[in-house]
């Protein structure tokens, strides 16, 4: 196992690097070059404020340069400063709002993670019942509105028609529960139909007949064996989840004004802020790589069947 | 003394300052007002505005805490407050104090000098500063601060994006340009401690209002010096205007306190103002839920809050002049024909097409928008814009499109951006419909893309906005739509009797002759079809009952904080909440 | 019998024929009710679980309907999708307006049945275009192993790891806003997850002794690979691209939203709920209604879809 995850660790960099290399060379054939000027009206800059910008950014470098540097820059960990908020290093920057978006998703996948199982075996256990229905219908329609729609209908809902929580913001616990429901609900349904899927196959496999057979009862039948293997697939479906919701939801955070990470998701790229694209794409996919290892081991851990 | 002649040559360099700057683009009123007619005395001395006095029988709340943002306001953390370098750090100007400020009417009066003086033509100016003047660390603001500052702003190491504001100085631009090296010879002088000497390229009578923007703010050098880029967070920063940066968490809000020894500080009234981060995207509900005292509303929550009888008095509008045009591109069929282009004016039914901005714009017959010098009310200027669908086919007839029939592929492209812009397009799209059978795809294009592809003039039709910097007709028609124009040019459009008239207005002195010409030019611009005026812009705020002291400019309109005009939380209050 | 691939039944798989009686030319007379006795294949077996599961059915039927309405569009709106009507702006349901209006006067309802058009054309362009760029490459993965599945296995890890959202508008920042640019975005940034799934079943049914059988009987690698691999592979193929559809739909509404969407004066659903977000607090049918049917067609794809895999799936009886 330890040489298992050696090798996943090992091949993180050129992971990484290639992404670096797809990202770099998307952002520079989109058009609009951070070089234009900022404000609304302005007029071009003249061409000597102009190449005194670029010579400042290193953008009238030939570009595998610009990617050479940029490679041997981050290595150490240095992504340069944002060409958006230009007195702050990216790395300064992201290491103020990362931590908020990873507080934001790991509440919301717990949430998640509670509700969807709870969800799905009741689904399952009542399969093709009223329940099941019920269920899946609750299940299915927290995927089924786009969460932007979902953030102002709660904040319509609980900050004005029935006050108990503020707009945004991200100061105190209060401000917490919106936007973590909000971000919950889409992963909650989720993991409620990935559970009934999986409890459905262990309820009819094999082992599970055997054990009734020998004569368990209904509730250790379901909690003790079925549970336990059903949940097991589901650990692989956390790791890009929790990928996914940790770095932060650009309409979460925007509507509900959390000073995380998601936001530059969005502004990064109308700003054409080619380090912090960079860093944010790479944050991302390094994120995601240790998620799932995590959960490739764990899934090793649990489950008998499987040696690395 | 009296104050030297303004010449129009120096109207022009005046025009071209502010436009490179490009500040241009917001509201930049009334600054060359006293231009064409200076002689009032307009830079001598005089308390610029009163402070604003509670109106009897009010009381004050006993915290004098203001909250105010959204709806574009502070939508994205600012890059710095350091406005001495980045003319577009978007951070708060009220930390600082400039030479000059601008009031209410958009005049620039003396600020953080008492007097402002200059020789016979203009070209040197000497600024005598008020000696109470102190950084927010009790230290003394003097002459010393600013020449250090403007001399920043021009050396090339800085880089600063915006220098060219300052080119009037004599080797400004020179030393900018690293065509000299030596920064002593840039003509800005401390004589002593409260006297700033500032020599000029030539006449140029309108520098002090130019010291009034917000390019001339001045930097702390002790705090420049030992922190570098990040001079302004919060810790660091030490600033000379009405309020000092109490703390920064960013991207989440900022809170200001009063500066003690700032110079006019006693007439100021607010303690703190907290100003939260507040995407657009989430409305006015903030200020709903009495999140916000005060904030820039956007057309979505219009109809509401006008529509509720509590909230209906909060709002107001301020004034924000700009004009939303079409632009068909002369060198692209269809609208290489002049014909097809006066058609598009007779075409659109402006009275039903700003009824889709929910009030953010009021239908338009020529550039310039009512109130302001050149504004136009001529019947024969009505009558090329008026709605009149059969006039629009008429017209029609004789081109290759007659009757509305054979028009090729036409794209109307668009920036992205608020304010409602989208539905006027989709409005005049489908008006254009209705009314010429001309179906358009509308483009709606990322902002800097846009500029790109705008200034290259690959656009066939273009639903452009243009806001005025500053209330002359040499505004309006010069930097938009001259034609000799090297650089920005926002269409292919030419007309040499047009770029003659402009050039008459600029170099003739007499006021009424002035605006004769530039009356022919829109005249002439109309005529050829040029652009098609669609819709003034106007803007709308809203702010609680117990927020006292906006200022009123002389039209009457409550005036808040814009590109210009940036002294608004200095004359704040809070009253008692009933 | 036809030659029958695996995962197939037989009529003779224990049902007996009912009824039947031997005719002169010795073919079984149906008599009554029977079953066919001819092969049936994967796909009707599938079919016929598929009917029986109630929530399937439902969402297929949404789903014909959706379909249906987006065929016959121009038939169906009492109005042109771009009529204005200044004088009636965002206004709730009438009698004229049985959903409302938006913020130019145009009535709802016929934007809603043009906006079906879009939305099912962007849910089955894109995945048009996911399919084609992916299942051949996990397929050729699956199929070719050693060097080849290393290096597209890798390729498929590097683009999985994008974060969806940042891509797809990195992507339609260089294409422009349209509804082609829509298809492209998405199906450039979608194509992994079949990608995955095509190579993962290839590369189990590669082992099966169908294959070993066929290839013992001579058939040509690539003909094996078309003709006998494919084809069993597909079921988690039309999974996805049930699943799919609404996806991409909800990330149209996604790009609608940010602003580098679909263009107006086409309505699509995501842009009118984008659009309409600001409006929830005054005008709110100018999001809800969209939002409905956004939920609605997505509940009714996940149902079916659900309803095709347990379908598809032999082990579920």
């Amino acid at each position: 196992m330890v040489h298992f995850a050696i090798s996943r660790v090992l091949w993180l960099l050129p992971t990484l690097l290639a992404m670096a290399l797809v990202t770099f060379l998307v952002m520079h054939a989109t058009p609009g070059s951070p070089l234009d000027p900022v404000a609304e009206g302005a007029n071009p800059l003249s061409p000597e404020a102009q190449q005194n910008l670029a010579r400042h950014y290193g953008l009238d470098r030939p570009l595998y340069m610009q990617f050479a540097i940029f490679v041997g820059n981050s290595l150490r960990g240095d992504f340069g400063n944002s060409f958006v908020y230009r007195t702050r290093s990216v790395r300064e920057i992201l290491v103020d709002t990362f931590p908020i978006s990873l507080l934001l998703g790991s509440m919301a996948l717990a949430l998640a993670v509670a509700g969807g199982l709870a969800l799905g075996i009741l689904a399952a256990m009542y399969q093709n019942r009223a329940w099941d229905y019920v269920s899946v219908t609750v299940a299915t329609a927290g995927v089924a509105v786009p969460n932007f729609v979902l953030a102002v209908f709660f904040i319509i809902l609980f900050s004005f028609v029935i006050p108990l929580f503020p707009t945004g913001g991200w100061d105190s616990p209060r401000n917490w529960v919106l936007p973590t429901v909000t971000l919950a609900l889409a992963p909650m349904g989720i993991i409620a139909r990935f559970t009934r899927a999986s409890m459905l196959e262990v309820i009819r496999a094999d082992y599970t007949l055997t054990a009734r057979a020998k004569g368990l009862a209904e509730g250790p039948v379901i909690f003790k064996h079925v549970l336990k293997n059903a949940l097991i697939p589901i650990v692989t479906l956390l790791g890009p989840m929790f990928a996914a919701v940790g770095t932060g939801s650009f309409f979460v955070e925007s509507i509900f004004r959390v000073p995380g990470m998601g936001r530059f998701f969005v502004l990064s790229m109308t700003g054409r802020d080619y380090p912090m694209i960079m860093a944010v794409v790479l944050t991302y996919g390094a994120f995601l790589a240790v998620m799932n290892l995590v959960v490739d081991l764990a899934y090793g851990a649990l489950d008998p069947r499987i040696r690395y | 003394m009296k104050p030297p002649r303004i010449d129009d040559a120096q109207l022009d360099l005046l025009a071209t300052r502010l436009a490179a700057t490009g500040v241009a683009r917001r509201d930049f009123l009334r600054v060359a007002a006293g231009l064409t007619a200076l002689g009032g005395g307009l830079f001598t001395a005089r308390e610029s505005s009163a402070a604003s006095k509670p109106a009897a029988g009010e009381k004050l709340a006993k915290e004098q805490v203001l909250r105010m943002g959204g709806g574009g306001w502070y939508q994205n953390d600012p890059g710095s407050h350091d406005f001495n370098k980045d003319l577009y750090c978007n951070g708060v100007a009220e930390l600082w104090a400039g030479l000059m400020k601008f009031n209410a009417d958009f005049q620039a009066v003396p600020y953080v000098a008492s007097k402002v003086t200059s020789n016979t033509d203009g070209s040197t100016w000497t600024f005598t500063i008020r000696k109470d003047s102190k950084w927010s660390d009790g230290s003394p603001c003097t002459a010393r601060d600013f020449e250090y500052s403007w001399k920043r702003q021009l050396d090339p190491a800085t880089a600063a994006p915006y220098a060219s504001f300052l080119y009037d100085i004599k080797n400004g631009e020179a030393f900018n340009k690293k065509q000299i090296t030596d920064a002593s010879q840039v003509g800005v002088r401390a004589k002593d401690d409260w006297t700033l000497e500032v020599t000029l390229e030539g006449p140029r009578g309108y520098f002090p209002v130019l010291s009034a923007y917000l390019a001339a703010l001045p930097g702390h050098r002790g705090s420049i010096e030992k922190y570098g880029d990040k001079w302004t967070e919060a810790g660091n920063i030490v600033s000379n205007g009405p309020f000092v940066l109490e703390s920064w968490e960013h991207n989440k809000q900022m809170v200001l306190k009063k500066n003690p020894h700032f110079i006019n500080a006693k007439d100021v009234r607010l303690e703190k103002v907290i100003i939260p981060i507040v995407p657009v995207a989430s409305g006015a509900l903030p200020y709903e839920n009495n999140e916000l005292d005060l904030t820039v509303l956007q057309t979505a929550d219009m109809k509401r809050l006008q529509g509720d009888p509590k909230t209906a008095p909060q709002v107001f509008r301020f004034p924000y002049p700009g004009t939303w045009y079409l632009t068909p591109q002369v060198t692209k069929p269809p609208f290489d024909n002049v014909k097809v282009r006066r058609a598009l004016g007779h075409a659109i039914d402006r009275d039903n097409v700003v009824r889709v901005s929910q009030g953010f714009a009021i239908p338009a017959h020529s550039m310039i928008p009512p109130g302001f010098p050149g504004a136009l009310d001529d019947k024969k200027i009505r009558d090329i814009q008026r709605f009149d669908p059969k006039a629009a086919m008429a017209m029609l007839k004789g081109t290759p499109y007659e009757g509305g029939r054979n028009w090729p592929k036409v794209t109307l492209t668009m920036r992205e951006e608020g304010l409602g812009s989208k539905p006027l397009a989709e409005a005049v799209q489908a008006v254009l419909l209705e009314h010429l059978n001309l179906k358009t795809d509308l483009e709606v294009v990322e902002q800097r893309v846009f500029r790109e592809r705008l200034w290259k003039q690959e656009l066939q039709l273009v639903w452009i906005r243009w806001f005025m910097d500053y209330p002359d007709p040499h505004n309006e028609y010069f930097d938009t739509f001259y034609g000799k124009k090297t650089t920005g040019k926002r269409q292919a459009w030419t007309n040499d009797a047009f770029d003659k008239e402009l050039e008459s207005g600029r170099d003739t002195r007499d006021a009424k002759k002035r605006l004769a010409h530039y009356a022919k030019a829109e005249e002439i611009l109309q005529t050829d079809a040029g652009y098609v005026p669609v819709a003034w812009v106007l803007r709308w705020a809203a702010a609680k009952p117990w927020v006292r002291g906006i200022e009123t400019n002389k039209a009457g309109d409550r005036v808040v904080i814009g590109n210009i005009y940036v002294d608004m939380l200095s004359h704040l209050y809070v009253a008692e909440r009933a | 019998m036809a030659l029958s691939t695996p995962g197939s039944g037989t009529s003779l798989d224990g049902a007996p024929p009912l009824e039947g009686a031997l005719s002169p030319t010795g073919e079984t007379v149906r008599i009554g009710p029977t079953r066919s006795r001819t092969g049936t294949s994967l796909w009707r077996d599938a079919w016929r679980r598929l009917l029986r599961n109630k929530l399937a059915v439902a969402g297929g039927i949404v789903v014909v309907v959706l379909v249906l309405i987006a065929l016959f569009a121009d038939v169906l709106a009492p109005y042109p999708y771009t009529k204005t009507n200044f004088g009636r702006l965002n206004e709730g349901p009438t009698r004229d307006y049985p959903l409302g209006t938006d913020q130019l006067g145009r009535d709802m309802l016929s934007r809603m049945v043009y906006g079906a058009r879009v939305s099912m054309l962007v849910g089955l362009g894109a995945q048009v275009l996911i399919v084609i760029i992916g299942v051949p490459i996990g397929a050729l993965a699956g199929w070719a192993g050693g060097r080849t599945d290393t290096l597209l296995t890798r390729f498929i890890d590097v683009m999985y790891a994008f974060p969806r959202l940042l891509f797809v508008i990195l992507v339609m920042s260089m294409l422009g806003a349209g509804l082609m640019n829509i298809f492209i975005a998405i199906g450039l940034t979608g194509w992994v997850g079949i990608a995955r799934q095509t190579r993962a079943q290839v590369l189990a049914l590669k082992e099966k002794e169908f294959v070993e059988g066929a290839r013992a009987l001579g058939v040509r690698s690539w003909r094996l690979l078309r003709r006998h691999v494919l084809p069993n592979a597909l079921s988690p193929i039309v999974v996805a691209v049930t699943f799919g559809i609404p996806e991409a739909i909800f990330t149209e509404a996604a790009l609608s939203f940010i602003g580098v969407g679909i263009n107006p004066p086409t309505p699509s659903w995501g842009q009118m709920v984008g659009e309409g977000q600001q409006y929830l607090r005054s005008s709110w049918h100018l999001c809800v209604v969209p939002s409905i049917a956004i939920a609605v067609t997505m509940l009714s794809f996940t149902f079916l879809g659900d309803g095709v895999r347990d379908a598809l799936d032999p082990r579920l009886k």
